[in-house]
């Protein structure tokens, strides 16, 4: 009968072979194993029953279902052996959802726990009995709940607040009627230190959840039981009353000031979450804050421990990076002059590195644009071809924001245009995504700069033939139109393309057919040709309607009135600049009031993720279904009419259910990209969905879509 | 190790003895009796109690099961490996005495329990108006029994009497 043959149990048969073959043999073996187990979970012999107990959670933790031993291991709960009943507690909370039925049988070996003398005991009783969360034991649970929470060991006290918060999740009624968020509340005022966080923790979740958040809050009282508490609890403690104290609004400059001074020390905590939480209640108490003098201080306390932040692991970084990236929105002069830590290293993950960028570039000035063009410099010759792009774009970046160092920035992108052009000719392969990338940002440095920089036009010209990217084509075209008077061949450059045109991409069309209009306006001899050769090509070449109306308006434009022609197309454009805000105000402030969270991260606000997850997507799918249905009852002619209702109605949500909006059946290709086209011109016009369905007909008179237009036709040029 | 596996096989070997019975006949308060010789204050069980009594060097494995109808159909769970069943009737309840009878009867006819002993403690009897040994064995129609040694003490659980009579048995 006895077992002899294993000393030592292996409960975990890992193969090194793979997951899959384990997992199939596990699954061969199941039905068999449970049997054993379940009489070894019912021998005389104790250790046995042990033994099986390990077994079994080691078959859990592997993800092989063992709840149907459920009765058998419950039996084996009331021991003296704590590692065996932590084992059975462990399985309890895995499995009681699947056994609601049974769960009572553990009742009263829950009651007797919490009555144990080893607080150890007592205090895992009650944190198993919160984690089982079916409601047929929540009624059993009150009694020993209310002994814990007066319990004379602290770590029992502390276990038990956060059984509150469950408790409240589960029956919101039966925690307050019991008195249990009343007792909470006087536990803020606890002697021990880790039992005011917790009841905080707790109290904080609570008043989440309620429907009248006038659960937990702060007063005088509480606020000093918190401040002495801060110093003495764990960094979970830490986290949950710093966060507590960024929801209180202080009453006056002073008492900011005195909570400030408590929570600055914690800026020194290793915890990185601990540092950010603090530097959230700082940032937050500095609005009411007047004194100018202070906020300066304030804000140089909080830049070292932003900058320790960037030594710890890659995912930390990033998490910190992104929050710092708030931040300096809200307070742009708090790294002033700490740029040198956020240069890239070699090693830092890619995802660091583009985060970096984004926060060298706000971190840019007149002082230290020299060194970051050189480090810019650098990072361009880099091989990973994104950051390799975006390190361009921020050398474009800096030019535009930073007016004195736009020439040096010009020259630092020439040089890599010429140097992967020789490395290009050396190698004889394509790296000259560079010259791509830097002729775009060249584009908006011009825009920025008007005819500051034209002599450096024929070098960019050189390079035409290379360009292979749309961004990078259109926007070379677009130098061109805009220099035309300056360069010789304007019009023998873009003739070259010509020949092409039809196979181009749009936004490359787009720019060939304002470019060739612009070379005309400034040298109608030249160029009257090919201007012709444009329009026609895209009045009755082109299936896209974006290219044929803008090409009709040119032409209606050109052939009644010249000068007005001039002045729209040829007007003075408004000035570019580089956003250090890249969030708008509103959106910024309720960030900062989520720093350290996921919303600090995604820098999108809680609500927009937080909830919705599945239920989301659980009502797209069920629109999606619904529409679906509606299709099928439709006949094709009704189908063809809610078509047009869709299109005029549902824009912004073609692209998102692209199933439920425009079923592939119904629409033709055609008609899809209608759809894109007058969600522009709505756009344009100011939503004016009465013209959208006149221009949807797919053939739009050019005489009486002129007439509609011609209001509209500052804003249209202008835009383009 | 050679101890544990030793111990394993001479001494450790417990005598497994489930206290059965309806709700308030004292099942808890017998158990406690047997463990530690004391009255405790009981609360209704909802679940079970198990403990380790030792006696005339044999372990005994005892299970107290709570008796509310609730928990009854569970159990037969704990039937697997039990030795002997004690059932506890209250001897004032006469109103239940019928249920209880059922009750017994419903859980003899299990297989698993077909092996173990019955021992039937009459309990309550320091109470007034407590029904006799022989009044509760008709009522439970004990003689009813086929193949099934069994047997009947009155006993008094607050007191202590018949409690070690029936364990001698």
């Amino acid at each position: 009968m006895t077992d002899f043959r294993i000393p030592k149990p292996k409960f975990f048969t890992t193969t090194k072979k793979g997951h899959l073959t384990l997992l199939a043999s596990l699954q061969s073996i199941s039905t068999r194993e449970n049997y054993e187990l379940k009489s070894d979970l019912n021998s005389e012999y104790r250790d046995r029953r042990k033994d099986a107990i390990k077994k079994v959670i080691a078959n859990m933790t592997v993800g092989k279902d063992v709840s149907g031993l459920f009765p058998d291991v419950l039996k084996n709960m009331q021991t003296e052996d704590l590692e065996q009943k932590k084992l059975v507690y462990l399985y309890l909370m895995n499995y009681a959802k699947t056994q609601p039925e049974l769960v009572i049988l553990a009742v009263n070996t829950f009651v007797k726990d919490t009555d144990d003398g080893n607080p150890l005991i007592r205090a895992l009783a009650i944190r198993t009995m919160g984690c089982i969360r079916v409601e047929k034991i929540i009624d059993y649970l009150c009694e020993p709940l209310r002994k814990c929470l007066k319990d004379e060991n602290p770590y029992v006290r502390k276990t038990a607040a956060i059984c509150v918060a469950k408790l409240y999740d589960l029956n919101p009624a039966l925690a307050t009627d019991n008195g249990f968020v009343a007792t909470l509340q006087d536990m803020v005022s606890d002697s021990n230190p880790m039992v005011v966080a917790n009841a905080i923790t707790a109290l904080a979740e609570i008043n989440e959840a309620s429907e009248t958040k006038d659960i937990f809050v702060i007063n005088i009282t509480t606020l000093n039981k918190l401040l002495v508490a801060l110093n003495e609890c764990t960094e979970w403690g830490r986290i949950a009353i710093l966060t507590a104290l960024a929801e209180y609004r202080p009453v006056d400059e002073k008492e900011a000031e005195h909570i400030i001074e408590r929570v600055v020390p914690q800026f020194q905590h290793v915890n990185g979450s601990v540092v950010l939480a603090g530097i959230k209640v700082v940032i937050l108490y500095m609005r009411v804050i007047k004194t100018e003098e202070l906020i300066r201080q304030l804000v140089k306390k909080m830049a070292p421990p932003l900058v320790t932040l960037l030594s710890s692991v890659p995912e930390v970084q990033y998490v910190a990076l992104r929050n710092i990236n708030l931040i300096l929105q809200k307070r742009p002069d708090i790294l002033q002059h700490e740029i040198r830590v956020f240069f890239c290293k070699y090693n830092d993950p890619l995802y660091v590195k583009l985060e970096k960028l984004e926060i060298m570039i706000k971190l840019a000035n007149d002082k230290n644009v020299d060194q970051l063009l050189s480090e810019l410099k650098e990072y361009a010759s880099e091989v990973d071809v994104d950051f390799v792009r975006k390190s361009v774009r921020a050398i474009g970046q800096c030019a535009i924001k930073i007016e004195e160092s736009s020439e040096r920035c010009i020259n630092v992108l020439l040089d890599l245009i010429n140097s992967s052009n020789t490395m290009s000719d050396m190698a004889n392969s394509k790296v000259n995504y560079v010259v791509q990338e830097a002729i775009v940002v060249i584009k908006d440095i011009f825009r920025k700069y008007p005819r500051k920089y034209e002599g450096i036009i024929p070098t960019l010209c050189k390079n035409l033939d290379a360009l292979d990217e749309p961004e990078a084509k259109a926007s070379l075209i677009w130098i061109i139109g805009e220099y035309a008077e300056k360069i010789d061949n304007a019009n023998e450059l873009l003739e070259s393309f010509l020949e092409t045109f039809r196979e181009e991409n749009v936004q490359v069309q787009l720019q060939l057919i304002t470019a060739t209009v612009k070379v005309f306006l400034k040298k109608p001899q030249k160029s009257r040709d090919i201007v012709q050769q444009v329009l026609q090509i895209a009045t009755t070449d082109c299936d896209n309607p974006d290219i044929r109306d803008r090409a009709y308006v040119y032409w209606r434009l050109l052939s009644t009135d010249p000068q007005a022609a001039k002045a729209v197309v040829l007007s003075e454009k408004p000035a570019i600049s580089v956003e250090n805000q890249s969030i708008s105000g509103p959106l910024l402030d309720e960030l900062i009031n989520h720093i350290s969270t996921l919303a600090s991260v995604y820098h999108k606000p809680p609500e927009s993720f937080l909830g919705r997850g599945t239920f989301g997507a659980d009502a797209v799918q069920r629109r999606a279904i619904e529409e679906q249905e509606e299709e099928s009852r439709e006949s094709p002619i009704q189908e063809q009419v809610k078509n047009e209702n869709l299109l005029d109605l549902d824009f912004s949500d073609t692209s998102a259910t692209p199933t439920s909006a425009n079923p592939p059946s119904a629409v033709s290709p055609f008609s899809e990209s209608t759809s894109t086209n007058i969600d522009d011109l709505l756009g344009l016009f100011g939503n004016d969905t009465k013209f959208g369905t006149t221009a949807n007909s797919s053939t739009t008179p050019a005489g009486s879509s002129a007439t509609t237009q011609s209001n509209a036709l500052n804003d249209l040029v202008s835009l383009i | 190790m050679f101890s544990r596996a030793l111990g394993r096989l001479w001494g450790e070997k417990e005598v497994r003895i489930l206290i059965l019975g309806l709700d308030g006949a004292g099942k808890t308060t017998i158990l406690y009796r047997f463990q530690i010789g004391e009255v405790v204050t009981t609360i209704p069980t909802i679940g079970f109690n198990v403990e380790t009594v030792t006696y005339k060097n044999i372990k005994f494995q005892v299970w107290d099961l709570g008796g509310q109808t609730s928990i009854r159909p569970y159990w037969r769970c704990y039937y697997a490996n039990t030795d002997a069943v004690i059932y506890v009737v209250d001897s004032v309840d006469r109103d239940r005495i019928n249920t209880a009878r059922e009750e017994l009867h419903a859980m003899l006819e299990e297989e698993e329990l077909r092996e173990s002993a019955l021992l039937v403690f009459a309990n309550k009897q320091d109470m007034d108006g407590a029904m006799s040994v022989t009044e509760v064995s008709d009522s439970l129609r004990l003689d009813t029994l086929k193949n099934r040694q069994w047997t009947i003490y009155k006993t008094s659980a607050v007191k202590g009497d018949g409690l070690t009579e029936g364990l001698d048995w």
